[in-house]
């Protein structure tokens, strides 16, 4: 037969892969598995997250439905609002996708780089009302 | 640089240089940190899309109000207003918990774990997409697409239901002011969405992917499960995302 015939097992392709030098990382390997005090603690986590999540849309949406009508002014509903979905991102990315178990480097080198966010808005949403502004007392469109 | 340290006069031993190579720093797999890194660049370009959204929002004197615009309910008719996209909201959320348990799961190596919470968030992102299917057929009826509302002739009642009509802001708007608000309000709205259920699309189509590996026993094979880690990894930003296009789109 050929000599360029190989026989290799799925393993074997992935001998090269990297990941398994670090699935260990987060994967457990505890007395009774599943079943474990551990497993069961990060499952409970998990719901409570879930629960967070959901209590917190509900109060967006009741918010959202008869804030305007209660009378609350536009910038504090606005500011509930955002700091509410800061919140659930933060579970969302701190839980759900393990950021908060990983090395303290990784989560610095993840998260700096979103800071430019900050001026990302502020700038943008400042030349936004400038053009309000400028539409409304020098513009064209003046009546 | 490492230092090397002489214990005595024959032998020096040297401390592994952390970022001097084979191996990761950041104790993570290339292919997950990549895949953070893609992350990234696409929170950027979702970013770059809402905060284009609120310059818009900021430019024009009035907007359509979320109230009246998402006030449908398949089989109810109007008048329940942001009570569907609750539901669309609850459905993905819920996916991304069926999605945490698919990778803890896969963290104790258990095969038919994996393969059942998979399967729910399958599931749940078929969900998810149908009910946007739904919305985006609504709001076509309602008069709503890319590239709408452009002829300032046209009547009031084409538009005017999209909006709060008691407010100061709308009564002291031009009718131009009013319909061009409208138009860019549909546009970023099918953009926006447009690229997020797009998103849902794809994570569905790897879920689905990781769902036939795991079941051939691919990773079974290969020791670990890290691969339903990465594609949740993208199926959790995908909800992510959706959180902030909910605030800003249905909520702000």
């Amino acid at each position: 037969m050929a000599s360029n015939q190989h026989n290799h097992s799925i393993q074997d392709l992935y001998e090269g892969d990297q990941s398994k030098l670090y699935s260990g990382v987060l994967a457990h390997h505890d007395e009774g598995g599943l079943e474990s005090p551990q497993s069961k603690k990060q499952v409970k986590r998990i719901w409570k997250v879930f629960w967070v999540l959901l209590i917190v849309t509900v109060v967006e949406v009741v918010c959202g439905m008869y804030g305007h009508n209660a009378g609350m002014p536009k910038w504090l509903l606005s500011t509930f609002f955002l700091v509410l979905t800061v919140l659930k991102a933060i579970y969302i990315v701190r839980v759900f996708m393990h950021l908060g178990d990983e090395v303290r480097n990784f989560i610095v080198t993840i998260l700096i780089p979103l800071t430019l966010f900050i001026w990302f808005i502020i700038a943008f949403l400042a030349d936004g009302s400038f053009w309000l502004h400028m539409n409304n007392n020098v513009g064209f469109h003046k009546p | 640089m490492a230092q090397p340290v002489v214990l005595n006069e024959n032998i020096t031993a040297t401390q592994p240089k952390i970022w001097g190579g084979g191996r990761s720093p950041f104790n993570v797999s290339y292919g997950k940190m990549m895949m953070w890194f893609f992350l990234l660049t696409d929170a950027f370009t979702f970013g770059a899309f809402l905060i284009s959204y609120g310059t818009t929002r900021f430019f024009s004197a009035v907007w359509p109000d979320p109230n009246h615009v998402f006030g449908s309910f398949p089989f109810l008719g109007s008048g329940y207003p942001l009570l569907f996209v609750s539901i669309m909201t609850f459905i993905l959320i819920m996916s991304s918990v069926t999605m945490v348990l698919a990778v803890h799961a896969g963290h104790y190596n258990d095969k038919k774990g994996v393969i059942k919470w998979l399967l729910w968030t399958i599931i749940g992102g078929i969900a998810f997409l149908s009910c946007q299917a739904w919305e985006w057929t609504h709001m076509h009826h309602e008069g709503g697409w890319w590239g709408s509302f452009t002829d300032p002739s046209v009547p009031k009642e084409t538009y005017e239901h999209f909006f709060k009509t008691t407010l100061p802001s709308y009564a002291n708007a031009a009718p131009a002011q009013v319909i061009q608000s409208a138009h860019s309000f549909f546009n970023y709205f099918f953009t926006i969405t447009g690229f997020h259920g797009f998103h849902v699309t794809t994570g569905v189509i790897f879920l689905i992917l990781v769902l036939i590996n795991t079941i051939n026993g691919t990773y079974e094979r290969r020791g670990h499960y890290e691969m339903v880690e990465k594609v949740g990894l993208y199926w959790h930003f995908v909800d992510l995302v959706w959180v902030f296009v909910f605030t800003c789109f249905y909520l702000l």
